[in-house]
């Protein structure tokens, strides 16, 4: 497919000539932290240290949320790439270009559903993550079922969509940290967002 | 060369930030043409009349031209058509926007050439750097808050005065 080969030319491009580099380990850890410190924050109601993981989930969507919407400027500025013309090619570009230039992995786009016109949805495969490195779920019995360990990627992809006008709706459906196979994450196209109109003059 | 003013409007349609040089960065031929043009009304009435609005609603004015050419040009020349300025007698307004709708508008005299590039400058270098990375300013910015920083102030006047500054 020619688009997706001009994504990966463009992701290598960036993450060589124009991205700052910090060492992988420090946002692992930092991101560890982050994490270990909102389970032990966040708590069921009336417990002292039962951690509320449908809490910490919310959380780190609303973390990454915030992080989306201002890092889609910085990924619009240093790869230059124009508007989508497709959610497809949304999809590529969110792999190739986006988390090569900001993690150094291309997530597999996989799993389409839907055509042109219809709900849209792709399903991003990652291989490696840089994010949960060394981790190792709390021994409680519930970590394993109830926390997405890397949902701030959702809230990510969620916010800088938003920006570009588009409304998706993105979870993790599977997390090798769970036991599962694979690391998917699923993306959904809600709907395209409509240009604001300036309020009524009187 | 000289330049007028700036405009940044988020994608609310807000106006984020404005910016306007004083008049001295205006040629001096520029007040004989404008008295010389009082014989066709028309065309100097905004003129006249644009110095003595506020700055709101010159804003607004601006947004709402920009807002009209520019729906209007992606029905004439399909959805992916941006206009790059148009030109009165009096002066010529460039216009960019992002894919986030961010709109940076220029307005400079008539003999200006292609800013678009210099307006893309602006937002990748100094708007992204300066008022997106910070971490003290909002996300959004209602009312423009966060926008006028000491940093972004400051590069964008030395990035327009090495544009400007060799005056023919």
């Amino acid at each position: 497919m020619a688009s997706s080969s001009k994504a990966a030319r463009l992701g290598e491009e960036v993450w060589k000539s124009r991205v700052d580099k910090i060492n992988a380990e420090v946002l692992t850890l930092t991101y560890g932290t982050i994490v270990a410190q909102l389970c032990r924050d966040l708590t069921l109601p009336a417990t002292a240290n039962k951690t509320d993981y449908a809490a910490v989930n919310a959380e780190l969507d609303r973390m990454g949320y915030n992080i989306g919407l201002r890092l889609i400027e910085d990924f619009l500025a240093k790869s230059n790439t124009g508007t989508c013309s497709s959610f497809r090619e949304t999809a590529e570009v969110i792999s190739k270009v986006g988390f090569k230039m900001f993690l150094n992995v291309v997530p597999q786009v996989t799993n389409w559903q839907g055509v042109e016109g219809k709900p849209q949805a792709f399903g991003l495969v990652f291989e490696e993550n840089p994010l949960a490195e060394f981790v190792e779920y709390p021994d409680d019995g519930r970590a394993q079922d109830e926390l997405w360990y890397s949902n701030i990627l959702c809230g990510v992809i969620r916010g800088a969509l938003e920006m570009v006008q588009m409304q998706i709706e993105a979870h993790f459906v599977t997390d090798v940290l769970r036991g599962n196979d694979t690391t998917e994450m699923r993306v959904t196209l809600v709907r395209y967002i409509e240009d604001e109109m300036p309020p009524d003059d009187e | 060369m000289s330049v007028y003013s700036f405009y940044i409007f988020d994608r609310h349609t807000e106006c984020i930030y404005t910016k306007r040089w004083t008049e001295h960065h205006a040629p001096p031929t520029s007040r004989p043409s404008a008295t010389g043009a009082l014989s066709n009304g028309a065309a100097d009435v905004p003129v006249a009349t644009r110095r003595a609005m506020k700055l709101e609603d010159d804003a607004k004015l601006i947004f709402g031209t920009i807002f009209s050419l520019r729906r209007m040009v992606r029905q004439l020349g399909g959805a992916d058509d941006q206009f790059l300025s148009y030109r009165t007698g009096e002066y010529k307004l460039h216009y960019f926007e992002t894919p986030t709708q961010l709109k940076l508008i220029m307005l400079t005299d008539m003999r200006v050439g292609n800013m678009r590039t210099v307006l893309y400058q602006i937002w990748a270098t100094l708007y992204v750097e300066y008022v997106v990375k910070s971490p003290l300013a909002p996300t959004e910015h209602p009312r423009g808050v966060g926008v006028a920083n000491e940093l972004f102030e400051g590069g964008l006047e030395r990035f327009i005065e090495s544009m400007f500054s060799p005056q023919p």
